[in-house]
């Protein structure tokens, strides 16, 4: 199943310290010799400031080797700097955390440093510190503080450039602290960084060179976002409702399949996860997997694997024992993945689901066995799921079970016509709504830019 | 007549007509005397002289036979003018002459009376010039008489030391003495280089230059010139006097002299390689024309000369094109010509290294476009020989597949190469290429991701008529990769929007197609003829309608059988296809089918019956899939698969209606599919809604649900659906006004959730229109299905209809 396993393809996409996570997951799932794990973890801790994890993993590997001395040296170097730097960080988070200043402070940021400067000589260069201390904090594996830190300095930088490092800096702590609720704030608001971003970089470096560049830095940080935002979508509850609101988004249904369509396993194991959950979204579900399924079939010749190829089989080829296959290939897949790892008996419960339902929607009359088989559950077991399915869903009232010749039956009266008719039309008053509004703010901008054509 | 006279003739054929007349009413009878015209050196004379005088000593023997003595007279005033002309060898002429006139004394005491008037004054005339040249070369004459052997001897010695001489002069380069135009005197000496190469540039243009002239004095020079700036001189000014041979425009360059020019542009490149302190740019700062420049001048060691070689290049790639473009390509003449495309691909190749070391950007691009243009719609077979002679010349360009592995890195390399550059007309054009070529090479994702990627269907319309033609052939070439990879419905939409024009010959530049509404003028008629590609080029129109149609056929049918079921009348897909079967339906007799087009549409009609295999066999029996590249049987096979699944589907759409079940087993078994593909096919069906059925699986059939639908219903259904078209419509419409793609889409999809929250839609909202504005690469690539479908097509049409513009 190694040849499966994504996290060679995901970890150019992460930060150093979020790759640890994922190889300590890879040595539990035994797919690839522990020794190879803990050299790639040594070597992953060389970049980063963690000496005693580094010592640490370094004995691991060479059991008998002396620790080199440069490890001592580092780690003195290390513990200047920091000290150096938490010094000087001190005296602005003294300043800070006065609640007199705590009071002052408000919205515009220009103002607020006028303020700081007035009243106790506080620097940008001094604010700066902060994100240097933050960054050094994180890179020593002490993420709380330096999400801290990045808190501070983003509150007070004007610099554009380091807030939103300071931004990626601070989804990165949050997310290995593990707390999923700051984190999902972080990752919105990072994400609405990245999109207004690009406008005004767009529109600062005229010329095709510059705007070429700022929609490739665009889609770069796209790619980066939708990668990091696995580990929050994965573990926070409502994550996987989130994530396929997020994904299925154009923008970034466009990056997964420019520039890294594997992501499209995790947003297929979502939109079968999440089937149960978005029956409060009415239509949303049907919606959700058919889009999936669509760009599944898209990117087939970019990327494949048992987990899309079930849908695929399932809703393009409608080769019933084709998916039984792939589902058992599929189940393994997701119970080796890091960040799907938790979700397996979920998905294999939808994934069941969704066969019988395509396989009831098609059929009149199923033989019970055969169902079973399709669902790879033993007869017993698979009545019992059947009549789950049939009290569970709205095709109760169509679906009979004939005990006596071991089938089911069902009746499904053709849809009436009138309801067809509202169906169709269903929506049409508001996307003419939409029209009205958009072509109205059009007009405006027009406006207004015509008036700026004046101006100048 | 003598070779001397015979180009004198052609001479005058190519000076302007007034010289000429003057020559014809100068030489009357059978004299012609156009040597006053014509600029020799003296070599050539010498040479000549001797033929000549020979010439004129038969001239005046057979005069003498028939006594016509005005002839003679005049034959001897021409050889007496001669001799004195030629020192060396005049001692031979006088006695020669006297030799033919001692027998026409002879024989002149018993002519006499009978001779007329004007024929006596000759005689006369002669009698008294003969006494006077025999006075003045009397020891001579003497001599001979005495020992005509030995002064045949004496003759032979005294010619033979002049010519070697001249010879050793001639290497020199030295003592030539040339008559000019007007008697001038040219003397090739290196020194005289550039006075002479002034005189040329200053003669070139003007009316009464002969440039066959112009060309040899230049070939001379070049001869002569022995420092690299020198030849590098002569040989610019040489090249473009080559080209500038040819004055009409339609008619293309003599192969010879094309030759000629594409060994001189070779040779040109080799002395600038080989001698890095000379560079040709094509603006430089003045310089004396008449002074050998001298690396000590300049300040950096490199003496700029103006002149450019990437024009040359490119004239000569032009030229080479124009040739083709006026050659018959039936004939074994065009074949011969092609032969050429290796020397011009090679010195595209030299061209293009020396400006790599050089390091001159904007020239690279322009002959890498052209080494790219050269090869992108060629096979691998084919690129790899031309690499291959390219390779073996000294030159190599840093881009060969010898580093490269295989043709299509050279082709991804050379574009790549483009990219970079800033200039965007190249970009586009590299990128066209870039994408033919993976058509071609059957990568269909990869040419259609790049396709869409590029924007380029938005930009075309306004791009050159040269650009939309290669965008066209792109786009043509891809629609018969989908073809040939089994995606039907894809290579239908693609060949779609060419075809629906009807005038697929015209928008690949491949004809000139016949305007029936519309009378062009003859410079458009003109500049049309030069826009068509050489024959070699040309995709196979045929081979392009018959996949069109064919993909049309497995589109269109089983929706026709679909219609038919519903009562409705839909909007045909493929417009073309179904206009050409409604005429076949409209036949009363149909024959045998002959042309593509008839196998096509019986193929369809056995479709249509649920008769797949006639089908089948009609479609394989098509002769023009052995032109399809990369084998008929793969696309036969392909056919035949695909024919058998859309037979199932318009057998169970036309049947459905007379069928309570059906049998999967008889389905499969009257298809020859297997069970498990019927009823995937089946099921496929059923759950988008196309068949109202459901399977049994108990006892394997197909159980078919009908619904009466009453009048008043389907008409409800119907408005429904144009209401549902209108929105989608207008939804296009401000699309395209708006600019951004899939801004759209996202609203709808907000729409299709109405329980969500108004705070979330806004917000949605926003970030959509945000995207729309801004044209990001990962962004504007929304809904690439759809879009490939339908963008497209507007886009081609507009192109299309730009070009009508232009042309009215």
């Amino acid at each position: 199943m190694a040849e499966h396993d994504l996290t060679q393809t995901i970890i150019p996409y992460l930060d150093r310290h979020l790759a640890f996570p994922l190889l300590t997951h890879l040595a539990e799932t035994t797919l690839f010799p522990v020794e190879q794990i803990i050299k790639a973890q040594y070597e992953l801790t060389n970049g980063t400031n963690m000496v005693d994890y580094s010592v640490n993993l370094f004995e691991q590997l060479n059991p008998d080797a002396e620790v080199p001395a440069e490890f001592a040296k580092k780690r003195d170097k290390v513990v200047s700097t920091n000290d150096r730097l938490e010094q000087e960080a001190q005296t602005v988070l003294e300043i800070i955390e006065n609640p007199e200043v705590a009071q002052a402070l408000r919205q515009d940021k220009r103002q607020n440093l006028q303020y700081l400067k007035d009243h106790f000589g506080l620097t940008l260069e001094q604010i700066t510190v902060l994100y240097n201390f933050g960054q050094f904090q994180y890179t020593c594996g002490n993420y709380s503080g330096a999400a801290d830190y990045l808190y501070h300095f983003r509150v007070l930088s004007t610099d554009a450039d380091l807030n939103l490092s300071a931004h990626w800096g601070k989804l990165a702590s949050d997310i290995l602290i593990g707390k999923w609720e700051m984190a999902l704030e972080e990752l919105n608001s990072l994400r609405e960084a990245i999109d207004s971003r690009t406008i005004s970089l767009a529109s600062t470096l005229s010329g095709p060179g510059g705007e070429v560049a700022s929609a490739l830095t665009q889609l770069q940080s796209r790619t980066w976002l939708l990668h990091w935002s696995l580990f929050v979508y994965f573990n926070h509850p409502e994550g996987r409702t989130l994530l396929l609101e997020t994904f299925l988004s154009p923008t970034y249904l466009n990056t997964i399949q420019t520039s890294c369509p594997w992501i499209l396993r995790y947003l297929t194991v979502a939109a079968i996860v999440s089937r149960k959950a978005s029956a409060t979204l009415s239509g949303r579900l049907r919606h959700a997997i058919r889009e999936v399924v669509k760009v599944i079939q898209m990117e087939e010749y970019q990327y494949m694997d048992p987990v899309t190829s079930f849908l695929k089989e399932l809703y393009v080829e409608f080769d019933f024992e084709g998916a039984q296959r792939e589902l058992t290939k599929a189940e393994q897949i997701v119970g080796d993945d890091f960040f799907l790892g938790n979700f397996s008996e979920e998905f294999l419960d939808n994934a069941r689901y969704l066969i019988s339902e395509a396989y009831c929607r098609i059929h009149q009359r199923i033989d019970i066995a055969d169902l079973s088989e399709r669902l790879n559950l033993s007869r017993e077991d698979g009545e019992k799921w059947i009549v789950n399915l049939i009290r569970d869903t709205r095709m109760g009232a169509d679906a009979r079970i004939d005990l006596e010749k071991n089938v089911i039956e069902i009746n499904r009266p053709a849809l009436p016509v009138y309801q067809t008719v509202i169906e169709n039309t269903r929506g049409l008053a508001f996307r003419t709504q939409a029209i009205g509004a958009a072509m109205g703010k059009a007009g405006q901008t027009e406006v207004v830019e015509n008036g700026n054509g004046e101006a100048h | 007549m003598s070779r001397f006279l015979r180009t004198a003739g052609s001479d005058d054929s190519s000076l302007e007509s007034e010289s000429a007349d003057d020559d014809e009413s100068d030489s009357d009878g059978d004299a012609a005397q156009p040597q006053k015209k014509v600029s020799r050196s003296r070599r050539d004379q010498e040479d000549e002289s001797e033929d000549e005088d020979d010439v004129k000593r038969i001239a005046i023997d057979n005069a003498l036979k028939i006594n016509h003595w005005v002839a003679i007279s005049n034959e001897f005033d021409k050889l007496v003018r001669l001799a004195q002309r030629q020192t060396n060898v005049a001692e031979r002429i006088p006695d020669s002459i006297s030799d033919s006139l001692n027998n026409a004394m002879a024989k002149e005491k018993e002519a006499k009376k009978k001779m007329n008037l004007s024929n006596s004054r000759a005689f006369n005339g002669t009698k008294q010039k003969m006494k006077k040249i025999n006075k003045e070369y009397e020891a001579d004459i003497k001599h001979f008489q005495e020992d005509p052997e030995g002064f045949e001897h004496e003759y032979a010695a005294a010619v033979a030391e002049p010519a070697v001489d001249v010879e050793e002069e001639g290497d020199e380069g030295g003592d030539f003495t040339s008559v000019g135009k007007g008697g001038k005197a040219l003397g090739f000496t290196p020194d005289s280089v550039f006075k002479n190469l002034q005189t040329v540039q200053e003669s070139c243009g003007k009316k009464n230059t002969d440039r066959v002239v112009q060309n040899n004095i230049l070939e001379r020079l070049l001869e002569v010139a022995n420092t690299s700036y020198q030849r590098i001189r002569v040989l610019l000014a040489l090249i473009s006097s080559r080209f500038n041979y040819n004055s009409s425009v339609s008619t293309h360059m003599p192969i010879s002299l094309w030759l000629a020019s594409q060994r001189e542009v070779d040779q040109l490149v080799a002395i600038v390689m080989g001698d890095p302190s000379y560079s040709g740019q094509e603006i430089t700062e003045d310089y004396d024309e008449f002074v050998e420049c001298s690396l000590a001048d300049e300040k950096d060691g490199v003496v700029r000369i103006r002149g450019s070689i990437i024009s040359f290049v490119d004239r000569l790639d032009d030229e080479f094109t124009k040739s083709l473009q006026n050659i018959d390509p039936h004939g074994t003449e065009y074949v011969d010509r092609l032969k050429d495309d290796k020397g011009l691909y090679e010195s595209i190749c030299q061209a293009q290294a020396f400006y790599e070391k050089t390091n001159q950007l904007d020239p690279l691009a322009r002959v890498i476009m052209r080494h790219l243009e050269h090869i992108y719609s060629k096979p691998d077979a084919v690129i790899q020989a031309l690499e291959q002679t390219a390779t073996q010349s000294k030159l190599v360009p840093s881009t060969t597949p010898a580093t490269q592995g295989s043709s299509s890195s050279l082709i991804h390399s050379l574009s790549v190469s483009l990219y970079k550059s800033d200039n965007s007309f190249l970009c586009t054009r590299a990128m066209l290429c870039h994408i033919y070529h993976h058509a071609l090479a059957n990568e269909f994702y990869v040419a259609r991701d790049m396709l869409l990627m590029s924007h380029l269907q938005e930009s075309v319309h306004a791009a050159d008529v040269a650009t939309q033609i290669l965008y066209n052939r792109t786009v043509v070439q891809l629609g018969i990769c989908a073809f040939r990879k089994g995606l039907i419905r894809e290579a239908q939409s693609t060949l779609q929007d060419i075809f629906t024009a009807q005038q697929v010959k015209e928008l690949l530049a491949q004809g000139v197609h016949q305007q029936r509404y519309q009378t062009l003028t003859p410079e458009q008629e003109k500049a049309d003829r030069q826009r068509q590609l050489p024959f070699h080029m040309h995709i196979n129109t045929e081979l392009l309608e018959a996949a069109f149609l064919v993909s049309g056929m497995l589109v269109e049918i089983p929706l026709l059988a679909s219609i038919d079921n519903k009562e409705l009348k839909r909007k045909a897909i493929s417009k073309p296809f179904r206009r050409l079967l409604d005429f076949a339906d409209r036949q009363v007799f149909t024959g045998p089918p002959e042309t593509t087009r008839d196998h096509i549409m019986q193929a369809s009609k056995a479709l249509q019956d649920g008769e797949w295999e006639k089908c089948r066999d009609l479609i394989q029996s098509i002769k023009i899939w052995s032109l399809m590249p990369g084998g008929a049987q793969s696309v036969k096979d392909m056919l035949a698969r695909r024919i058998q699944e859309e037979g199932l589907r318009t057998y169970l759409f036309t049947y459905a209606l007379y069928y309570s079940t059906l049998s999967l087993s008889l389905l499969s078994r009257t298809f020859s599919l297997s069970a498990g593909t019927v009823t995937s096919t089946v099921s496929k069906m059923i759950w988008n809604e196309e068949l109202a059925a459901s399977l049994d699986q108990s006892s394997g059939v197909v159980v078919f649900h009908r619904v009466e639908v009453m009048h008043v219903q389907q008409l409800a259904q119907s408005l429904a659906d144009k209401l549902g078209t209108m929105m989608e419509q207008n939804e296009k419409g401000l699309d395209l006004k708006l600019g951004g793609g899939s801004a759209w889409a996202d609203r709808t999809d907000g729409t299709k959730q109405e329980k969500r929250t108004s705070d979330q839609a806004g917000e949605r909202r926003r970030t959509g229109e945000q995207w729309g504005g801004t044209a990001s690469r990962g962004g504007t690539r929304g809904g690439r299905g759809a879009r490939f479908a339908q963008g497209l097509g507007n886009q081609m049409g507009q192109a299309k209809r730009h070009k009508g513009q232009e042309r009215e």
